[in-house]
């Protein structure tokens, strides 16, 4: 076993693979200054790229990125107030107090030797995880990875944010998206409905770039802009690396939390490094400075938020469960080079694991050392409106999303998906699991009808570890019931959960939810459930073997759907009757105020719809240009249109950003091997 | 010195509110707390015409943390509180183990001396005294 540790580092002497690593490392500080994208934005953006390299390569690239995305995150949240990501919302309360007492740089290193820590406790878990699990890993057959595939997504659904119901719907439409295309078992095509172009199956970066990606940007487009100045960098560097050696249990703490938050599927960096501040608050005997400046209400969670990262990979390429969504975006990308997640990569790509684990510890230190030389110029970065970096971000993607098939198709399925996308987040379904049913869809039926055709009914369903991963399989729906009867009770006195996150977690984040209850969020319950019913009808045409798991998702998908339906009624009905009730005169004032504050909430959920319809027609627009005039003619003619006319940017300042994206992309096929989309004159 | 109380707007609640009028000595800063996430915390004129005992000298504080108990023994701790007074309210040992208790924690982990009351019986035995036991 070191013999493959330290053969794999000196692999990593190849100098195609650090400069694969270090460019993967500036990418991954970059993305994670720019408010919204995070861990997600950084694999998203970065995968694309490294199609056509080798799987050592783009491992490299794509954990620099992940490793590090969390370090330069603090920046915005310490400098300015606005976290880099969601889970920089936390290092933002005692972070940011500090700053404006005049101490930003130490709260700064503190952040980023914590983060560097959390990285490389998480490689080192990472590295004990594979002994450990090894021998578990090889005793499993096809009925075990098949349970496996289960507990994955049921897992993710059940322990996301937001309501049970709402994530196994989410969970079993994105299982249904997966079996779009070839049936694995009989080569019959499912749901294409004669078309070419969807027999090989919707792209997982259209999915995922979709999904998470533009929907991000059709949310952040119309966001107000940060209009504090931020806070001067002031302070020095080594009063907080000295206190930071005095935490260091706290740091380990950290990291073993995110670990573990890691591990569970669907529980992200957002939730880990939420129960990394409870837990140095609950221990912390002093609790007067929390929420003002408390040193240790950074280094926890900025430890956690580096190793959660860390923890979601060892499911991912020991079982072959993703954690989270960016480790979902890897497994995807692992199974496209045909390496297997699961038995086959501790028996035969055991070195490809050793990679990874150098590049994520060598990726954190480094990280954290650029985070020290390089945040003075990088501050600047979190002052630029999201507005502005749309469109690049946009024509960036969607060239990424091009080149997995190089098919026009794909980038008009990841804007549908995209607008799919924001609906999901506006009204509160967490897409997590979409995305890792998305992903389990065909290894599971794969599973499925490797163990019926090796095995007994009776026989296989009594191995010892089926029976174990069914017993599992019933701790998230007891989760689910006690959760059910919290909320159901929500505000009771003595309820002690100990959880620091507020209740509505979304800080920072206007959109998240902000439509469930409305009349949108009962259309998508809606839309889905017709959705479900109509797969169910379609599958009714296939052979015998190819229907059952489309029957089967589409059967306990409408169940769900009809589910959240009843439950969306009921709180419409509630809803209704409360708006129902005309106020009389003796309580004017009071309502007059409710009325008032929910008024603007209506307002601001249509100026953010509006925001959105344009921005994802504009995104439509483009994709017309590209269609007619080729990639480059039509990213000349869209960016500076949507910076003159949605970011309201200077002239200068558009036709400077024009021409400095269009020499990129001009100059990007001969760096990389990228195409771009030719037009219909081409 | 100051007093602080864990309020809820329950019965033990009110009982925490109604021992801490009677153990504040002579205009002693009574400091009220909400201690259940996500209640707004009551106005200062709403309280006192409750309890007209502590006119003048009390006021509503929150902490910077989200969880309850936390929040109640950080605003002790940054008042430099004498004592905090919370009620208590039956919990069967399940219910503890499902949704935990946010008094044990706050008498587990309070820096300072802690007062728990009960709720006055209601019924046929009437009138319980804040001595008897049961």
């Amino acid at each position: 076993m070191t013999d493959a540790a330290f053969s794999a580092l000196a692999s990593l002497a190849n100098p195609s693979l650090l400069i694969m690593l270090v460019i993967g490392v500036v990418a991954g500080l970059v993305i994670g200054l720019i408010p919204g994208l995070g861990g997600t934005g950084a694999v998203a953006i970065l995968l694309p790229v490294t199609f056509g390299m080798e799987p050592e390569q783009a491992l490299a690239m794509l954990i620099g990125a992940l490793a590090v995305v969390h370090t330069s995150d603090t920046v915005a949240a310490v400098l300015l107030g606005a976290p880099g990501s969601a889970s920089a919302s936390v290092t933002m309360l005692d972070g940011y107090a500090m700053a404006r007492k005049g101490e930003a740089k130490r709260a700064l290193s503190l952040a980023f030797l914590s983060s560097m820590a959390g990285g490389l406790i998480g490689a080192v878990g990472l590295t004990l995880a594979i002994p450990l699990a090894r021998p578990l890993v090889l005793s499993f057959g096809s009925p075990e990875l098949f349970m496996l595939t289960i507990l994955g997504v049921s897992l993710a659904a059940v322990l996301s944010r937001g309501n049970v119901v709402k994530g196994l719907t989410a969970g079993f439409l994105g299982l249904l998206l997966g079996l779009v295309g070839t049936s694995p078992t009989t080569a019959e095509e499912r749901f294409t409905f004669g078309s070419l172009f969807l027999g090989d199956g919707v792209s997982l970066v259209a999915v995922a770039l979709g999904i998470f990606g533009l929907a991000e940007i059709a949310s952040r487009v119309g966001q107000r802009r940060v209009t504090e100045q931020p806070v001067t960098l002031s302070g020095g560097w080594g009063a907080g690396i000295r206190e930071w050696l005095t935490h260091w249990t706290h740091v380990v703490r950290g990291a073993l939390i995110g670990i573990w938050a890691g591990i569970l599927p669907g529980v992200g960096a957002t939730a880990g490094t939420w129960l990394a501040y409870g837990q140095a608050v609950a221990t912390a005997k002093d609790k007067r400075q929390f929420g003002k400046g408390d040193p240790r209400g950074i280094v926890g969670p900025e430890s956690a938020n580096n190793s959660v990262e860390a923890g979601d990979l060892i499911p991912t390429f020991l079982f072959g469960i993703p954690g989270g969504v960016p480790s979902a975006m890897l497994l995807g990308m692992l199974l496209t080079y045909g390496i297997q997640p699961g038995p086959a990569i501790v028996t035969e790509h055991l070195d490809l694991m050793y990679v990874i684990i150098w590049c994520f510890a060598i990726a954190s230190v480094a990280g954290a050392f650029l985070c020290f030389l390089a945040t003075p110029t990088l501050a600047k970065l979190t002052k630029v409106p999201f507005a502005v970096l749309g469109p690049g971000l946009l024509v960036v993607m969607l060239l990424g999303a091009y080149q997995e098939g190089g098919q026009l198709g794909d980038l008009w399925v990841m804007v549908v998906l995209g607008v799919i996308g924001f609906f999901l987040k506006a009204t509160g379904m967490p897409r997590a699991p979409f995305l890792i049913g998305f992903v389990l869809a065909i290894p599971m039926e794969r599973y499925y009808y490797l163990t019926t055709s090796l095995y007994d009914s009776s026989e296989w369903m009594a191995r010892p570890g089926v029976l174990a991963f069914a017993a599992i399989l019933v701790v998230p729906l007891l989760w689910s019931l006690v959760k059910r009867i919290r909320t159901s009770r929500a505000g009771m006195a003595d309820d002690g959960h100990r959880n620091e996150a507020e209740i509505d977690d979304a800080a920072g984040d206007e959109l998240e939810g902000s439509m469930t209850g409305t009349r949108w969020s009962l259309a998508v319950a809606v839309g889905a459930a017709l959705l479900f019913a109509g797969a169910l009808v379609i599958s009714g045409s296939f052979s015998d073997e190819a229907q059952l798991m489309p029957r089967l998702v589409a059967g306990c998908g409408l169940v769900a759907a009809l589910a959240l339906l009843w439950q969306e009624r009921l709180s419409w009905q509630a809803d209704s009757a409360d708006t129902g009730e005309t106020p009389g005169p003796g309580t004017a004032p009071a309502s007059g105020t409710t009325m008032l504050a929910s008024q603007t909430r209506v307002h601001t959920r249509r100026d953010d719809l509006v925001v959105a319809a344009r921005t994802f027609a504009s995104m439509a627009a483009f994709l017309l240009l590209v269609y007619v005039a080729g990639y480059l003619a039509a990213t000349l003619v869209f960016v500076p249109m949507f910076l003159l006319y949605t970011a309201r940017t200077r002239p200068r300042t558009a036709i400077i950003y024009t021409l400095v994206l269009g020499i990129v992309l001009m100059s990007l096929p001969s760096l990389l091997p990228v195409d771009l989309p030719p037009g219909l004159f081409q | 010195m100051t007093i602080v109380v864990a309020y809820a707007d329950t019965p033990p609640g009110h009982a925490a509110m109604t021992a801490a009028a009677e153990t504040a000595i002579d205009g002693e800063q009574v400091i009220v707390v909400s201690a259940v996430r996500g209640d707004t915390p009551p106005d200062v004129a709403s309280v006192e015409a409750r309890w007209p005992g502590l006119t003048g000298h009390v006021e509503v504080d929150r902490a910077d943390l989200a969880d309850p108990s936390d929040a109640v023994v950080q605003v002790a701790q940054r008042r430099d509180a004498r004592l905090v007074v919370l009620g208590l309210r039956h919990r069967t040992p399940v219910g503890k183990m499902i949704f935990g208790s946010t008094a044990q924690r706050i008498l587990l982990d309070a820096t300072c001396p802690v007062l728990a009351v009960k709720p006055p019986k209601e019924g046929p035995h009437g009138d319980v005294g804040p001595h008897s036991i049961d």
